[in-house]
C-alpha cells in the first residue's frame, strides 16, 4: 500500500481530476475541499472521513468507466445514495473516491400490468408509491427515511419498514437489478420475473452494502393497495403485556401489516414534542395496522380486540378515520426526531431477537441502562422482533458517549444471547463490524469473503466495511487444505 | 485400504450398490456410485467431505431421491451422500413462528410435526407425497401452487448450516425473521442443486393455519374470457393461496374441470366469512365471462389440488419445462404454446401460476417436432425478457436441448461463485453448468 500512498501526488490528483472531468464532465467531479465536507459521512455522523473525489455520474456507462479508472489506479471506491444509511456504510474510504448516484434519479418504466416499475438507483423510495398510487399500487418496503433515501440505499442495505411483518423486506420486492461490477463489467440479474434459475445472485446482492458492485438499475414488484386499512391502538400498564399481546395475535391466525411498540420514555418524548395524544402513564404502547379485503379486516378486526383486552390492555382504540389513524402514526413516526428533543445525544441501536424473548432482553436492556447510568428509550417493530433501543446521552459530558457506545454494544450481546442478530435493517456498515463475530465463526466469515471475491478480487469496492479484519481474496483451491492440518482421527490414512 | 472404504469408516452406514438389498431412492440415482454414505451427524459429513476435496473423490449428496430429474446428468461420482439419516426437527418456538429442522426429513412430516401447534410450511412441491424431503427442497426450489401466496423457499429460509466441499462446518443466516447481517448466503444455496455445499440443516418461518379453506373451479368456454377473469382476479380484493390457470387439455382431465376449454383453480384460505365474501367477489367478477363455478372445501379438493402439483413432473412425456414470464404474458402465452402444438403436432398439456409468472408445460410427440417445440419454448421465454427450464427430458433429446436455456450475463460470476466455493468441484456443478 506504501507505494501506492506515495502515488497520490498533486499532480496525481490532478491528472485523475482531468480524467474524470473528461468522463463526467466539469459539473460532475467535486475535489474542492468545502464541497468534500458533505461526503464525509452518512447517517452515522460520529465517523468521518474525507475522499479524495466525489463523481456525480447520470448514466451506467459513466459509471463503468470511472469504475475501470479506480482499477487502473487502484483507488477505492464508495457508492452513495441519499447518505441516510445508520451503519456508516456510505463511509468514504481515505484515498478514494465517492460515487454518488443521485443524479441517476429516473424513473424508467412504470409497467402496470406486470406490476414492475424499474428505476435508477437514485430514485427516493417515495417516488416510486407516488408513481403508481393514483393506479391503486405502491411499493412496500417502507423505511421511515423513505421520503429521502433512496431505491440504491434500500437495496445495498435490504431495508425494511413498518409494513415488513406481512409483506416482506426489500429483497422480496427486487426483481433484477443492472450493476457495474467491481472490475467495471455490466451485468444484469435478474429482470421482470419473480423467479429465475442458476445462483439467486440477486439475493447476495441485494443486502451487499455496497460491497459487490455499484448498482445502476433496478427492477422492483409493485403490489396493489389494500381495499381496507385499520388500526388498532392499545395502552398497556407493562411492556410485557403488549409484548404478549404481538405473539397471541399473530398465534391466532392475523398476520397485520406492522406493529409496533413504544415504551414509556419514547411516549413521553413524543408527547413534550408533537402531542400524539398517547397517554404518558401507560407502560407501553401498541399500534396494529391491519390491512387487506374488506372481508378478512373487518372479521380480524374484533379478533384482534379481543386479544388485547385479554392481555391486560387498559385501552383500545380502532382509528375511525384517515385522521385518527394519521394521527396514531404520528407520534411512532417523530419518535427518533423527539429523542433529540429530550436528549443532546442519542444513538439508534438495530438489534433483532426472537419475540418470545421480548420481556426478558427489555428487562435487561433496562438493567444495562441502570448499570450505565443512562437511559434508554424502546421503540420497536414488534412485530418482527427488531428492536430500536435509543441510548440517550449528553455528548458535553466527557466520556458519556463513550459510554452510550459500549451500552449499545452490551444491548447486542443481549440481543445475540437471546438467538437473535446484531442488525434487522440498518446494516453492519463500518459501525458493527466489530461485532460480526458475535454472530459469526471465522470460518463463516471466511465463507461471505468467498462470495465477495467472487464479484470484487482487487477489495476495490467500499473496502473496510462489514468483515471485521480485512481479508483478501486467495487464488481459489489454495486456501483450502495448504495450511490446514488433516484431523486428529485421519492422521492414519496419510 | 481403498478411498471409498475410508469414506464407509467416516460415516455411521454405508451401502455398496450391488450387494445385498438397496435403498430404493438410490436407485433412482441414474448413475453408479461406488458407494452410498449414510451419515448420521454433520460431524460426519464434513469428515467424508475434508477427505473427499483432498483426495479429489466427487460426491453427490441426495435425500428423497424423488427430483433427481432436475438439472444436467452428472458425470463421475465416487460416493453418494444421503442426507436419509439426518431427518429431526432440531429446535421449534411456536411463539416464534421459527423451526430448525434436518434436511432428510420428509416435508410431509415436518408439516404433520409443526402442524400440532397449529402451524404451517406453506409449501406443496411436486413428489411431496413420495417422500420429499426438506433439502430436496431447499436445493431445488421446486415449489407448488401456494407459492402464490407464501413465495417459494428463498422467501421462507432464515438461515441454513452447511459443510462446504472442503468439509468446514458453516452456520449462515440466523433464528430471526429479521437479519440482515453479512451476506444471504442462506438463500443463495436455494435452487443451488446441492453444487455449492451439503445442507444439513435449515431454519424456516412458519405460518399460522387459516381457519378455513375453501377451493373455487370456475370453468371457461375460450382462452380470452379466461384471460380476462383472471386478470380481474389479479386487480380484485381477493388474496388467493392458490390459483391456476389450466388449458383445455388439462382441464379434461380432472373432473371438476372437464368439459371446459380453460378454467381456474383458486384455493382461498382465511378466516370463514373472509372466505365466503372473497368467493362471492370472484363469483361476481367472472360471471360476466359465461363461466361456470363448481365449489369444495373437501377431499374431493384435496385430490384436485394433489394433481395440479404433480404437473408437469411426468416420466411419460418428451420433456416438461418451466417458464419464468412477467405477469401479463404468463395468462397470455397460454394461448401461443396452444396453437403452436396445434399446428407442429405434439401433444402439450399447459399451466400458468399467474401470480408468480410461472408457466408449466409438458410436451409428448415424435422427437424432431418434441425438438421443435422446446425450441419454440425457449425463443418464446427470450422474446419475453423471461427464463426456461427443461427436465425429465427424454433420451434421444437429451443432446438437443439444453437443460437451463440461457443463463446470460450471470454466467460468469455464477461461476466464479463455484469456483470460490468448490475449486476441486468435488460438489457435481456439472448439474448447474453445461462442460465448456
Ligand atoms: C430517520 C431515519 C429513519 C430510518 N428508518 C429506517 C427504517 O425504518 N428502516 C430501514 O431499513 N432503514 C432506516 N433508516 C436507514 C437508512 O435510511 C436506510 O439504510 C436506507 O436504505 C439508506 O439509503 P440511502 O439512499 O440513504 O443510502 P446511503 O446511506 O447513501 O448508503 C447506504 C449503503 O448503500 C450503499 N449504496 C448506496 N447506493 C448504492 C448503489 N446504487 N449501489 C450499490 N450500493 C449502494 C452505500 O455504499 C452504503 O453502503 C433510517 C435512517 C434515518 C436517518
Amino acid at each position: 500500500m506504501r507505494s501506492q500512498t506515495s502515488k497520490r501526488t498533486g499532480e496525481w490528483k490532478s491528472r485523475i481530476a482531468s480524467e474524470l472531468i473528461e468522463i463526467l464532465g466539469t459539473d460532475a467531479v467535486i475535489s474542492s475541499e468545502d464541497e468534500l465536507i458533505a461526503y464525509e459521512s452518512d447517517g452515522l455522523t460520529g465517523y468521518r472521513v474525507k475522499p479524495v473525489f466525489v463523481v456525480l455520474p447520470s448514466s451506467t456507462e459513466q459509471v463503468s468507466q470511472v469504475v475501470k479508472l479506480c482499477n487502473r489506479e487502484e483507488m477505492p471506491f464508495v457508492p452513495r445514495g441519499a447518505g441516510t444509511g445508520l451503519s456508516g456504510g456510505a463511509l468514504p474510504s481515505r484515498e478514494g473516491i465517492v460515487v454518488s448516484l443521485s443524479r441517476m434519479n429516473r424513473i424508467l418504466e412504470v409497467d402496470i400490468p406486470n406490476r414492475v416499475v424499474v428505476v435508477e438507483p437514485g430514485v427516493v423510495n417515495i417516488s416510486v408509491t407516488n408513481a403508481v398510487s393514483a393506479e391503486g399500487f405502491y411499493y412496500a418496503p417502507d423505511p421511515s427515511s423513505q421520503i429521502v433515501c433512496t431505491i440504491g440505499g434500500n437495496v445495498a442495505e435490504n431495508s425494511g419498514g413498518v409494513h415488513c411483518l406481512k409483506y416482506g423486506v426489500t429483497t422480496n420486492h427486487v426483481l433484477g437489478v443492472e450493476m457495474v461490477l467491481p472490475d467495471g463489467a455490466i451485468v444484469k440479474l435478474g429482470g421482470m420475473t419473480l423467479e429465475s434459475f442458476g445462483y439467486d445472485l440477486l439475493s447476495l446482492v441485494v443486502g451487499s452494502e455496497g460491497l459487490l458492485g455499484i448498482v445502476t438499475k433496478v427492477f422492483l414488484r409493485i403490489i396493489k393497495k389494500p381495499q381496507m386499512v385499520k388500526t388498532l391502538f392499545a395502552s398497556f400498564e407493562r411492556i410485557e403485556d403488549a409484548g404478549a399481546s404481538v405473539s397471541a395475535i399473530i398465534s391466532s391466525g392475523v398476520i397485520p401489516a406492522g406493529m409496533e411498540i413504544m415504551d414509556n420514555l419514547s411516549i413521553n418524548a413524543v408527547e413534550s414534542t408533537v402531542g400524539a395524544g398517547y397517554p404518558t402513564d401507560a407502560g407501553a404502547i401498541l399500534l396494529v395496522e391491519l390491512d387487506g379485503p374488506g372481508a378478512e379486516v373487518n372479521v380480524q378486526t374484533p379478533t384482534v380486540s379481543e386479544i388485547l383486552k385479554g392481555n391486560g390492555a387498559i385501552e383500545i382504540k380502532v382509528a375511525v378515520d384517515e385522521n385518527e389513524r394519521q394521527l396514531f402514526w404520528k407520534g411512532r413516526k417523530s419518535a427518533f426526531a423527539a429523542m433529540g428533543r429530550i436528549s443532546p445525544g442519542y444513538y439508534v441501536q438495530d438489534g433483532v431477537i426472537p419475540r418470545s424473548s421480548l420481556a426478558r432482553v427489555l428487562g435487561e436492556i433496562g438493567e444495562l441502562g441502570k448499570r450505565y447510568g443512562l437511559r434508554v428509550a424502546n421503540v420497536f417493530h414488534a412485530g418482527d422482533g427488531n428492536l430500536h433501543p435509543l441510548v440517550l446521552y449528553d455528548p458535553e459530558i466527557k466520556g458519556e458517549s463513550e459510554k452510550a457506545e459500549e451500552l449499545s454494544g452490551e444491548i447486542l450481546r443481549v440481543c445475540v444471547d437471546a438467538g437473535g442478530s446484531i442488525t434487522g435493517e440498518h446494516g453492519v456498515g463500518f459501525d458493527k463490524k466489530r461485532f460480526l463475530p458475535l454472530m459469526f465463526s471465522e470460518q463463516e466469515i471466511d465463507t461471505m469473503n468467498l462470495v465477495r471475491c467472487a464479484f470484487d478480487e482487487k477489495g476495490l469496492c467500499n473496502p473496510g466495511k462489514v468483515f471485521p479484519t480485512p481479508r483478501t481474496c486467495v487464488e481459489p483451491g489454495m486456501q483450502n487444505h495448504s495450511s490446514k492440518p488433516p484431523p486428529k482421527e485421519m492422521g492414519e490414512f496419510f | 485400504m481403498s478411498c471409498v472404504a475410508k469414506l464407509s469408516d467416516m460415516v455411521s452406514g454405508f451401502h455398496i450398490p450391488g450387494s445385498g438389498d438397496a435403498d430404493t431412492n438410490a436407485l433412482q440415482l441414474g448413475f453408479s456410485p461406488e458407494v452410498i454414505l449414510y451419515p448420521e451427524t454433520v460431524e460426519e459429513i464434513s469428515r467424508v467431505l475434508d477427505f473427499a476435496s483432498r483426495n479429489g473423490i466427487r460426491i453427490f449428496p441426495f435425500a428423497g431421491g424423488t427430483k433427481l430429474f432436475l438439472g444436467n446428468p452428472v458425470s463421475t461420482i465416487g460416493a453418494a451422500l444421503s442426507l436419509k439419516r439426518l431427518c429431526r426437527v432440531l429446535f421449534h418456538e411456536p411463539s416464534d413462528m421459527v423451526s430448525t429442522v434436518e434436511c432428510g426429513m420428509e416435508i410431509r412430516e415436518f408439516q404433520k410435526i409443526i402442524g400440532r401447534e397449529n402451524q404451517v410450511f406453506p409449501v406443496d412441491p411436486p413428489r411431496l407425497a413420495c417422500g420429499a424431503t426438506i433439502g430436496g427442497l431447499v436445493s431445488t426450489n421446486l415449489c407448488g401452487p401456494m407459492s402464490s401466496r407464501y413465495g417459494t423457499c428463498r422467501e421462507l429460509i432464515l438461515g441454513a448450516k452447511a459443510v462446504r466441499a472442503d468439509g468446514e462446518i458453516i452456520n449462515l443466516g440466523g433464528k430471526v425473521v429479521k437479519n440482515v447481517a453479512g451476506y444471504d448466503i442462506p438463500k443463495l444455496m436455494v435452487g443451488s442443486l446441492g453444487t455449492l455445499c451439503v445442507l444439513a440443516e435449515v431454519t424456516f418461518r412458519l405460518y399460522p393455519r387459516q381457519p378455513s379453506s375453501r377451493t373455487l373451479v370456475v370453468g371457461f368456454d375460450d382462452h380470452d374470457s379466461c384471460s380476462r377473469a383472471a386478470r380481474s382476479i389479479l386487480n380484485a380484493d381477493v388474496i388467493p393461496t392458490c390459483f391456476e390457470i389450466l388449458d383445455e387439455k388439462l382441464s379434461s382431465e380432472f373432473s371438476a374441470t372437464r368439459g371446459a376449454k380453460r378454467s381456474v383453480l383458486l384455493r382461498l384460505d382465511s378466516f370463514e366469512d373472509a372466505v365466503v365474501e372473497q368467493i362471492k367477489q370472484v363469483k361476481e367478477i367472472t360471471s360476466g365471462e359465461s363461466a361456470s363455478f363448481v365449489e369444495t372445501d373437501d377431499e374431493f379438493s384435496r385430490d384436485l389440488w394433489d394433481s395440479v402439483r404433480e404437473f408437469p413432473f411426468s416420466n411419460e412425456v418428451s420433456f416438461s419445462s418451466k417458464l419464468t414470464l412477467p405477469i401479463e404474458d404468463s395468462i397470455k402465452v397460454l394461448y401461443d404454446i396452444e396453437s403452436a402444438s396445434e399446428l407442429s403436432g405434439v401433444e402439450v398439456r399447459c399451466l400458468s401460476r399467474p401470480i408468480r409468472g410461472i408457466v408449466l408445460v409438458s410436451v409428448s410427440g415424435e422427437s424432431s417436432r418434441a425438438h421443435g417445440t422446446a425450441h419454440f419454448l425457449e425463443n418464446l421465454a427470450d422474446v419475453l425478457g423471461g427464463r426456461i427450464m427443461f427436465s425429465g427430458i427424454r433420451h434421444e433429446l437429451r443432446e438437443k436441448i439444453k437443460t437451463w436455456g440461457n443463463f446470460g450475463e450471470a454466467l460468469l460470476l455464477m461461476k466464479n461463485i463455484k469456483r470460490r466455493f468448490d475449486p476441486g468441484n468435488i460438489l457435481p456443478g456439472e448439474k448447474i453448468f453445461d462442460a465448456d
